[in-house]
C-alpha cells in the first residue's frame, strides 16, 4: 500500500475519534486470549487455586508445562507434517493453476467459457463440504491414512486460477509474442514470463493457501490415523481432549502456544508483505 | 508435480524397507488404538507398556496409535475397518461392543480361547463378574477388559470440616446428599462462590452418571440381554432426572446447564465445589493434584446400591490376516494378566478388571497406602453392566439431549424421558423392525 | 490491483491466437488438463455421489433406492431442524457484527502509522491461529468458575454464565469465537477497498461541507459496495465451511444448542453411521452453497460489465 494513498485518508475525518479509542479498547480485549495462553503456559502452578485465570504472570516462570506437552505429543513430527502437507499443497497447486490461469488468459478454445464457470464451482463447493464422499474416493485411491490423502482434494484450485488468471492478464501480449518468435514454447512463456511477472499474486496465493492448510482440522481429522502422519492441527486436539478426566489447562495452553507459534513469528518477520497479501487477495 | 510426488513416496516406502531390514520379515507388524483417559502421561505410560510387550515378543512390532476419546476411537477403529486397514487390537469403550457386533465389525475371540485350552467361562472366570455382560454378546466372548471404572462421589474433606459435617460419614443417600450439598454451597449475594455438588453432563459423561443415578433409583436403563429396546420413560429414570433437576433448580446446590468433565474436575480443584460426581479413573489425577485432603465415597442411593461400569475392553477387529490375529491376541492376553493389569490400574485409577491383580503383593501395598482406591473396588460389589445397544452413541445423544434441556430449565423431567423414548425408539427400529418385529408371514 | 479490468483475453491476444490457431485450442484443453482431473474427482465426482446417496439407504442388503424418504428423515429430525435454525442465527449474528467491526476497524486504522500497524497486527493475529487452537483456548476462557472470563467478573462481583453448557448462550459464546477470528480477515479486505477510493471524491466532498457521517455515507460505502458483496460472500463460504471450534468446544451440545450444518453431516456418517441422512443434508447444504455462487457470480458479471464487458 503507498503512502501517498494513505495521506488522502485523513484518520480523524473517516472517524471520529471517539471511534479510534474504541478500536484500541478491542484490540486490548482481541489479544486477552493469547495474553492468557502465554501467562498460562509459563505457570508453575496447574491446579492450585482459582488463580488459574489470572493474566499477571508469576514469578517464577517455568517450562514445565512445555516440557510435558513436548512430551505427551510428538510435535516435532506434527511440524513435519503440517510442513509436508502445506508445501506439497502449494507446489502441486502452483503448476496446476499456472497452466490453467494461462489458459484462461491466453488461449482460445472452444468451452472456455462453460469451463471457466465450472471451474468457478470449486470457490463455493469446498472440498470439506463433500468430506462424505472424498474420504470414500480418497479410501478407493488407496491414500487413506496418507499426506497425499490430506493434500490431494486441494490440489486444483479455482481460486488461484482465478487470481493468477488476472495477473496473467495484465501482462502485455507483446512481451509473448517476441517470444515465441526467438522459438520460445509455451511452457518457456509460463516459466520464464508469466510467472516472475506475477510475483506479488503467487505470493498473495501461497500466504492464503499455506495460512489454510496450516489451520485446516476437519478434514485431516478424518484422513490420518496413524499418529505419524497427524498435522498440528490434529494433534493438538487429541492431545488436549481426553475421555474421563480434568485436563491440564496450563499443558493445554503450552502445546496450543506451540502450534501458533511459528506462524506468529512467521507473521512477526514479514508483517507487511503478510497484510498485502492478504489485500491483495481481496482484489476480485 | 504428481510424478515428483510419487517418487518421494516411493523412495520412503523404500528407505522403511531398508531400515525396518531383513528381520522384518519373519516379524508381525500390529497396531494397537488406545484412546487416552485422563491426560498426555497415560500415553506415555502405554508406550512404555508396549515397549516392554515388543521387548518381550521378539516376533511381533506391537505399535501403538493414540486415537483420542472414546467416542473417537471408535470414529478411527470404524474408519480404519472400512478402509480395509484394521488394528490388531482396539481398547474400546466397553458399551459399544453390543453396537459393532450387530455391525458385524469385530470378530469373537472364541476360537482363540479354545485353542489356549480353555472354555468361554474358565476365560472370563479371572475378570470381576459385573465386567462380563459388557464383554459377551450371544455366549461369545467379544471383548477382554482392560481397565474399568465406576462413578464415585469425592468430597473436599476441608470443606466438609468447615461446613460442619463429618467427613468420615459421607452422604449414604439422596437425602443426606441433598442435606450435605445444602451446608456446603456458599454464597456472597446473588453469587455463588461455591457449589455443593457438581456432576458432567456433556455428551458421553452425562449419560454414564445418569444411568448411575437410575440405577441406585432401582432402574435398569437397557435391555442387557437385546440391543433394541431402552427404558427411558419409565418411574427409576423419570425420579433419577429430577432429583438431577432439582439439586439445580430447587435447592440450588448444583450450577445449572451443561457441565463438562473437565470443567468439573478443575472446579473440584480449585475449590468451587465440595463434592463431585466422576469416574473411579480421575482417581490418580485428583490424587496428584489436589492440594487439600479429599475422600470418595459410593455413589449415594435412593432405592439400592448400583452402578454402571465404565472403562474399556480389548476388542479385535475382523477382517485380520491369521498371523496378526494371533499377534493380536498374544498382545490382549498379556495386557490383560494380572500384572499387568495392575500396573496400569495403580498408573489410572481405574480398577484392574482381573481379579488376579489384586492378589500381588505391589497392589496390596498399593492399596494399604491409598484407602480411596480400596473404596473403589468395593464400590465393584454393587455394579452392573453399561447402556450398550444399536447405535449407542446416538441413543445415548437422545437422553443426554434432553438431560441437558433439564438442567438448563428448559424442560420439565416428564416431558423430557417421553421426547428421549420416542427419539430413542426411532433410532432403534431399523434394528427392532429385523429382529423382535420380524414376524414370520402369516397366510 | 484493484484497477485491473477483467478484459477479454481474446481480443488482446487476437494476433497471436491467429498464428497458430488450431494447436492452441488443442493446448488449452489440455493445460486445463490437471486441474480438471483433480475438480472431477474431488468437486464434480463427490457431488455425484451425494445426489446418488441421498435417495438410497445404506443396509446389509446393499444400498436401496428409498425416493425422498432420506430428505424426510433430515427434516423430521428435530436435531437437525435446529442444526438449521442454528446455522441462520450463526450466519446472522457472525456475519453482521464481524463486517461492521472490520469497517470501522479499517476506517479507524486506514492510514500507516506505527501505532496503527501495531493496532491491524494484534487485529489480524487470530486469523493466524487455528480454530481448533483458538478453541482450546477458549475453552478455557468460557469455563465456568475458574475460567478467565468468570474469573474477571467475579472480581467486578458478577456472577458469570455457563458459557458453553447453557443452551441459551453457548451458541452466542461459539458466535463471540468466530468474530474474533474473523474480523481481523475481512478488515484487510476494507483496508484493501479504502485505497481504492480516489482522494478526489474525499475533497470534494469536504468541499462541499459534508460532515464525516455524511462523507462515510456517501462516498465511503458507495465505493466500498464490490468490497463488502466479496466480504459477505467469503463470511457466508465460512458460516457454511467451519466447525472445527464446535468440536473442541460443545460436539453440538447442550441440547443441539450449537449444532450446525456441517457439524451434523459429521454426526450421521462417522457417529451415527448414517450414510443416507448423512447425504442429504449434504445436498442441502450444496444448495445453499449454489445459490450463493450464483448470488456471486451474477455480481462478478456485473463488475466486469462496468469494468469493459466480457464475452
Amino acid at each position: 500500500m503507498s503512502r501517498g494513498r494513505d495521506a488522502a485518508l485523513p484518520q480523524g475525518e473517516i472517524t471520529p475519534w471517539i471511534g479510534f479509542g474504541l478500536v484500541v479498547a478491542l484490540a486490548l480485549a482481541w489479544c486477552t486470549p493469547f495474553l492468557w495462553m502465554l501467562v498460562a503456559a509459563f505457570r508453575p502452578d496447574r491446579f492450585g487455586s482459582s488463580a488459574m485465570a489470572s493474566l499477571i504472570p508469576d514469578y517464577a516462570p517455568t517450562l514445565a508445562n512445555f516440557v510435558e506437552a513436548w512430551e505427551s505429543a510428538d510435535f516435532a513430527r506434527y511440524y513435519l507434517n503440517t510442513i509436508a502437507i502445506c508445501g506439497g499443497i502449494l507446489l502441486v497447486q502452483i503448476v496446476t493453476m499456472s497452466l490453467a490461469a494461462y489458459a484462461f488468459a491466453r488461449l482460445k478454445f472452444p468451452g472456455r467459457n462453460l469451463l471457466f464457470h465450472l471451474f468457478l464451482i470449486q470457490l463455493m463447493l469446498v472440498p470439506i463440504v463433500l468430506l462424505v464422499p472424498n474420504l470414500r474416493t480418497v479410501a478407493q485411491l488407496g491414500l487413506y491414512d496418507t499426506l497425499a490423502g490430506v493434500m490431494a482434494p486441494y490440489f486444483a484450485t479455482a481460486f488461484g486460477t482465478f487470481l493468477m488468471r488476472q495477473a496473467f492478464q495484465t501482462i502485455p501480449v507483446e512481451l509473448e509474442e517476441a517470444a515465441l518468435i526467438d522459438g520460445a514454447r509455451w511452457w518457456d512463456l509460463i516459466r520464464h514470463i508469466y510467472l516472475p511477472l506475477s510475483k506479488p499474486a503467487l505470493l498473495a496465493f501461497s500466504i492464503i493457501s499455506v495460512t489454510a492448510h496450516w489451520n485446516e482440522f476437519l478434514w485431516p481429522l478424518m484422513v490420518i490415523n496413524s499418529p505419524d502422519n497427524r498435522p498440528l492441527t490434529v494433534g493438538l486436539a487429541t492431545f488436549t481432549r481426553g475421555a474421563e478426566g480434568a485436563q491440564a489447562w496450563g499443558v493445554i495452553a503450552a502445546g496450543t502456544f506451540l502450534v501458533i507459534a511459528p506462524l506468529l513469528i512467521g507473521f512477526a518477520v514479514f508483517q507487511r508483505r503478510f497484510i498485502n497479501s492478504f489485500m491483495a487477495s481481496g482484489l476480485k | 508435480m504428481r510424478q515428483f510426488l510419487l517418487k518421494g513416496a516411493m523412495a520412503t516406502l523404500l528407505a522403511a524397507a531398508l531400515a525396518t531390514g531383513a528381520a522384518a520379515q519373519t516379524k508381525t507388524e500390529i497396531e494397537l488404538f488406545f484412546p487416552v483417559p485422563v491426560d498426555g502421561k497415560l500415553a506415555r505410560d502405554m508406550t512404555t507398556m508396549i515397549k516392554e510387550f515388543n521387548e518381550k515378543h521378539p516376533d511381533i512390532v506391537a505399535t501403538p496409535v493414540y486415537t483420542g476419546s472414546y467416542d473417537e476411537t471408535l470414529i478411527k477403529t470404524r474408519a480404519a475397518i472400512k478402509a480395509g486397514k484394521p488394528p490388531a487390537a482396539v481398547i474400546m469403550s466397553a458399551n459399544f461392543l453390543t453396537d459393532l457386533v450387530i455391525e458385524g465389525e469385530i470378530a469373537a475371540f472364541d476360537d482363540l480361547i479354545q485353542a489356549s485350552g480353555k472354555t468361554n467361562d474358565q476365560f472370563m472366570a479371572q475378570f470381576f463378574p459385573a465386567l462380563h455382560a459388557n464383554a459377551i454378546v450371544d455366549r461369545k466372548v467379544y471383548g477382554v477388559p482392560f481397565h474399568n471404572s465406576t462413578p464415585l462421589l469425592y468430597y473436599n474433606v476441608d470443606h466438609f470440616r468447615e461446613a460442619g459435617l463429618d467427613p468420615d460419614n459421607p452422604p449414604k443417600n439422596w437425602q443426606e446428599l441433598i442435606a450435605a450439598a445444602k451446608k456446603l454451597t456458599k454464597r456472597e449475594g446473588d453469587r455463588v462462590t461455591r457449589w455443593g455438588i457438581m456432576a458432567p453432563s456433556n455428551y458421553d459423561y452425562g449419560g454414564w452418571i445418569l444411568q448411575a443415578l437410575v440405577m441406585s433409583n432401582g432402574g435398569r436403563w437397557f435391555n442387557e440381554e437385546y440391543g433394541g429396546e431402552v427404558y427411558y420413560d419409565t418411574p427409576s429414570m423419570l425420579g433419577a432426572m429430577t432429583f438431577w433437576s432439582d439439586l439445580v433448580h430447587k435447592h440450588k446446590v448444583h450450577p445449572a446447564g451443561e457441565q463438562k468433565g473437565p470443567g468439573v474436575s478443575t472446579s473440584f480443584l480449585s475449590g468451587q465445589s465440595a463434592m463431585m460426581l466422576l469416574s473411579t479413573g480421575s482417581l490418580t489425577h485428583i490424587r496428584d493434584n489436589a492440594k487439600f485432603p479429599y475422600k470418595v465415597a459410593f455413589v449415594p442411593m435412593n432405592v439400592r446400591n448400583a452402578v454402571p461400569i465404565g472403562g474399556a475392553s480389548l476388542v479385535q477387529p475382523k477382517g485380520l490376516d491369521e498371523a496378526k490375529r494371533k499377534a493380536g491376541w498374544t498382545l490382549i492376553t498379556w495386557m490383560t494378566a494380572p500384572e499387568k493389569s495392575g500396573w496400569w490400574s495403580r498408573a489410572t485409577g481405574y480398577f484392574a478388571p482381573n481379579k488376579g491383580a489384586y492378589e500381588l503383593a505391589e497392589m496390596k501395598e498399593f492399596l494399604a497406602k491409598n484407602p480411596d482406591a480400596r473404596i473403589a473396588i468395593e464400590q465393584l460389589a454393587y455394579a452392573k453392566p453399561w447402556f450398550a445397544t444399536y447405535k449407542t452413541v446416538a441413543v445415548r445423544k437422545a437422553i443426554e439431549d434432553e438431560l441437558q434441556a433439564v438442567l438448563s430449565g428448559k424442560k420439565q423431567p416428564k416431558e423430557a424421558v417421553a421426547a428421549a423414548q420416542k427419539a430413542a425408539d426411532e433410532i432403534l427400529r431399523p434394528y427392532v423392525e429385523q429382529t423382535a418385529l420380524k414376524l414370520p408371514a402369516t397366510n | 490491483m484493484a484497477e485491473i479490468a477483467l478484459a477479454e483475453p481474446a481480443v488482446q491476444s487476437k494476433r497471436v491466437a491467429a498464428l497458430r490457431l488450431d494447436r492452441r485450442h488443442l493446448l488449452g484443453l489440455v493445460l486445463l488438463g490437471p486441474s480438471l482431473v483433480f475438480l472431477a474427482a474431488f468437486t464434480y465426482w463427490p457431488v455425484v455421489q451425494v445426489l446418488w446417496q441421498s435417495v438410497h439407504a445404506e443396509s446389509r442388503a446393499g444400498n436401496v433406492y428409498v425416493g425422498l424418504s432420506n430428505f424426510a428423515a433430515i427434516f423430521g429430525d428435530a436435531a437437525f431442524r435446529r442444526a438449521l435454525s442454528n446455522n441462520a442465527i450463526y450466519a446472522v449474528g457472525t456475519v453482521v457484527p464481524s463486517l461492521v467491526l472490520a469497517l470501522g476497524f479499517a476506517l479507524s486504522l486506514a492510514r500507516s502509522n506505527a501505532l496503527n500497524v501495531v493496532l491491524r497486527s494484534i487485529l489480524f493475529l487470530p486469523v493466524l491461529v487455528p480454530l481448533v487452537a483458538a478453541a482450546s483456548i477458549f475453552l478455557f476462557i468460557f469455563l465456568p468458575g475458574v475460567g478467565l472470563l468468570d474469573y474477571y467478573l467475579a472480581r467486578l462481583g458478577i456472577q458469570g454464565a455457563n458459557w458453553l453448557g447453557d443452551p441459551d448462550i453457548a451458541l452466542y459464546s461459539i458466535m463471540a469465537l468466530t468474530v474474533w477470528k474473523n474480523a481481523g480477515y475481512y478488515m484487510l479486505f476494507f483496508l484493501a477497498g479504502l485505497q481504492a477510493i480516489p482522494p478526489e471524491s474525499y475533497e470534494a466532498a469536504t468541499l462541499d461541507g459534508a460532515s464525516p457521517w455524511q462523507r462515510l455515507r456517501y462516498v465511503t460505502l458507495p465505493y466500498l459496495r464490490p468490497t463488502i458483496a466479496f466480504v459477505l460472500v467469503i463470511a457466508l463460504l465460512n458460516v457454511v465451511t467451519q466447525v472445527d471450534h464446535i468440536f473442541v468446544l460443545t460436539k453440538g451440545g447442550p441440547s443441539d444448542s450449537t449444532n450446525l450444518l456441517l457439524f451434523y453431516i459429521y454426526q450421521q456418517a462417522v457417529e451415527h453411521y448414517d450414510a443416507g441422512k448423512a447425504a442429504a443434508a449434504t445436498v442441502v447444504s450444496l444448495s445453499f452453497l449454489l445459490a450463493l455462487s450464483a448470488f456471486s457470480l451474477r455480481r462478478m458479471d456485473a463488475g466486469a460489465d462496468m469494468e469493459g464487458g466480457r464475452a
